[in-house]
């Protein structure tokens, strides 16, 4: 039973730490940006529920399923649930945030080419969570 | 102990048996058993996400009760038990005591766990592993929910019981001539685990007997519906089961601890670091909790502190590491089957570890929360390195059970057909949850690259499935037929070994 | 060694004051339109750069060490352990 620890050990440990001090930093960075939503962005309301979305723009229109928005303006998701948890994911512009039935929970992201994507449920909600899934359409601003 | 098959005993001589070597057994052959059922759920996950729509499971409920029991098995039945199993052959050894400190307690903490087993495997719950509020309150079939919460509920209280079992034959009587400063790692192991658990465990017992109250409509603690706020679950479910990985990587690494040294043919580089990694582990483990639950609408300070809190618990992991690259240099190490298992269970820990502080960092979080990199992430941790860790310490310790020596070929090739299995299943996971696939899903649309990457992972599941049918077959015929162990050295490494079999079973 | 704690806690505090100062310093101020899938992969980038850096290192180093020292090797000697009962 030999073994105390050694210099190597503590230079070691040092670099672990400055690593994950580093690591530590960047993402906080990170996230700052991410986390602070544009003055001027559009509310959309997302509601998830067994099992698909439906959407509420500002202006009272009402989508199921699919969400048609513009390119080059700032949207800001207020996300709830009616039943179970599931989770709102758009992943080509890696916005995710969970919908927890009582909680409204937000995240916002700014679409900047035309395009299609997928939106689907990343936390399990039982029988037909595998294809709770809507999609995005980014379209033109001046049309 | 040993010669179980040299000696036979009719079988209610074990079953009733308090000794610590019997229930040992009992733990070794209960775990074995649920780690093949479990890994068939495996196959038959891998097997119907081959190609998009249904293949050999009809219906997505099945598919949900399927991955559902899947990581309840594994986890609760196969990992935990054996490391009991491992910690009732060797601790009372290593602290030189005749026997655990309660071997009544000891008998009854294994009982506790084919009841809970049945109730797991008979009601074939489908919340998932977490049992997620409100869907496991309003929607989750019953009584296959209930049945999983009282399952839960006895293994909870059969890891206290082993728990206290262990903590106070470790520190109560171990030999006076003992300091408490010389009982070897793998013993250390266990008291850190187990003070863990005793920490750890009423926090998810609560939740259980909440959800449990829930479910009958009586309460409403997580149901909204009633005022109640699922997210309380989520927080009192990780405050349990954050530190569990905890419970579950630390006696793995006490093997490694026992393997490393012993075929490097070295003591262990750092005693002390490896007791101060240990203690440190288990104090930090439980400032991480709240990194699982990132998306869940937490708000920037808290996300902040649950990720220093995450990174906080890596230097201790990486001191492990240290120790086990620095034992190994300048050895003269015998490639024997257990220090192969050992060595790639070092080399996925890194891995595991380096995609572990990736998802603590917050905004990555985006990306990779609920996805397959998740499920690649902690498939690194309890296969590759847990998982490694003990079926390396099981051949390490199979020819003290049975006094016979497993054939060597077959356990090289089951490690590198597992080691080869896992990467092709695991890091390819990494890469499609990247891609944006979700966990838990029993279908997906036909998006080529979901395709390829489910394939490769199948494939590798596949060659997993034959190594471990190569392994049964191995352990079942040498315990039989393998040629007699040398139980003074079996493995032909010298130095002074743990010897198990001077051990005096009173039914011998 | 009590000197080496000193130092660490000392660059331990040094390193965490500025972190936590301007971690409370940070405003409320609205921000920017920001494309958040370069932000989060950019991040996401760099990390794997520094973990696939680490990764070789620590797993070169194993892999070099069972060759190295694995009993089969010619320079293989014994340990000075072999033969007592450490």
């Amino acid at each position: 039973m030999s073994g105390h620890s050694s210099w190597p050990e503590w230079i070691y440990v040092g670099v672990v730490i400055a690593l994950m001090v580093w690591v530590g930093a960047e993402a906080w960075e990170a996230e700052r940006l991410v986390d602070h939503v544009p003055a001027d962005a559009e509310v959309i309301k997302v509601t998830g529920q067994q099992w698909f979305w439906s959407f509420e723009h500002e202006d009272g229109t009402k989508e199921i399923g699919e969400l048609h928005v513009k390119a080059g303006k700032a949207y800001k998701f207020e996300i709830e649930s009616k039943d179970v948890n599931h989770s709102f994911n758009i992943h080509d512009y890696v916005v995710l945030m969970d919908a927890v039935p009582g909680r409204v929970n937000t995240v916002w992201f700014a679409p900047t080419e035309v395009g299609q994507h997928d939106i689907q449920c990343r936390e399990y909600c039982g029988l037909i969570h595998y294809n709770m899934r809507g999609t995005l359409y980014v379209e033109d601003p001046s049309s | 102990m040993v010669l179980e098959l040299q000696k036979p005993r009719p079988i209610w001589q074990i079953m009733f048996s308090t000794h610590h070597t019997d229930v040992g057994l009992l733990y070794l052959i209960t775990s074995l058993a649920f780690l093949f059922m479990g890994g068939a759920l495996a196959l038959a996950i891998r097997a119907e996400l081959f190609l998009p729509g249904s293949q050999i499971i009809s219906d997505s409920m099945t598919f949900n009760r399927i991955f559902t029991v899947h990581g309840t098995t594994l986890i609760f039945l196969f990992i935990i038990p054996f490391a009991s199993s491992v910690g009732n052959y060797f601790v009372p050894i290593m602290v030189r005591y005749k026997d655990m400190a309660y071997p009544k307690l000891n008998a009854i903490a294994f009982w506790m766990i084919p009841p809970a087993g049945a109730l797991i495997w008979l009601g074939f719950a489908d919340f998932t592993w977490y049992a997620t509020p409100p869907y496991s309150i309003i929607s989750a079939p019953g009584p296959a929910a209930d049945m999983w919460i009282f399952g839960l509920k006895i293994l909870g209280i059969s890891s206290v019981l082993g728990a206290i079992n262990f903590i106070v034959t470790i520190l109560k009587c171990k030999h006076p001539d003992m300091s408490i400063g010389q009982v070897p790692l793998l013993a250390w192991s266990f008291l850190s685990s187990s003070l863990i658990i005793l920490v750890a465990i009423p926090t998810f017992a609560a939740a259980l007997l909440m959800l449990l109250t829930d479910r009958l409509g009586v309460s409403g603690f997580f149901n909204p519906a009633l005022g109640g706020d699922p997210i309380a679950y989520a927080h009192l479910f990780w405050f349990t089961f954050h530190p569990e990985v905890y419970v579950l990587v630390i006696p793995a690494i006490g093997m490694m601890y026992e393997i490393i040294p012993r075929f490097s043919r070295k003591p262990i580089h750092s005693y002390q670091s490896g007791i101060f990694a240990f203690v440190l582990l288990s104090i930090v483990g439980f400032s991480s909790w709240a990194h699982h639950m990132y998306a869940t609408g937490m708000s920037f300070t808290e996300k902040t502190v649950f990720m220093v809190g995450t990174l906080a618990a890596v230097p201790a992991s990486a001191l492990h590491v240290f120790n086990f690259v620095a034992t190994m240099w300048n050895g003269r190490i015998k490639f024997a089957t257990p220090m192969m298992w050992a060595v790639g269970g070092i080399a996925l820990f890194f891995s595991a570890g380096a995609g572990g502080v990736a998802n603590a960092a917050m905004p990555l979080d985006f990306q990779t929360h609920d996805s397959y990199w998740v499920v690649g992430h902690f498939h690194l941790f309890v296969m590759g390195t847990i998982a490694f860790g003990s079926i390396g310490f099981l051949y390490y310790m199979f020819p003290y059970v049975t006094g016979r020596m497993y054939n060597e070929k077959m356990g090289k090739l089951h490690f590198v057909m597992s080691f080869i299995g896992t990467v092709m299943v695991f890091f390819t996971q990494h890469v499609l949850g990247l891609y944006g696939m979700p966990r838990r899903i029993f279908d997906y649309p036909p998006i080529p690259e979901w395709i390829a990457m489910n394939q490769i992972a199948s494939v590798g599941a596949m060659i997993i499935g034959v190594s471990m049918v190569i392994f049964l077959a191995n352990m079942i015929y040498s315990s039989g037929k393998g040629k007699l162990a040398n139980t003074e050295d079996p493995f032909g490494v010298g130095g002074k070994y743990y010897y198990p079999f001077e051990v005096k079973n009173p039914s011998h | 060694m009590k000197k080496m704690i000193v130092l660490f806690l000392v660059l331990a505090v040094m390193v965490t004051v500025p972190v936590i100062e301007s971690a409370f310093a940070a405003g409320d101020e609205p921000g920017q339109y920001l494309d958040r899938r370069v932000i989060i992969w950019n991040l996401f980038f760099k990390m794997m750069t520094i973990a696939f850096v680490v990764g070789a290192v620590v797993s070169g180093t194993i892999i070099w060490q069972c060759w190295r020292f694995r009993e089969s090797n010619p320079k293989a000697k014994p340990t000075p352990y072999e033969g007592t009962d450490w």
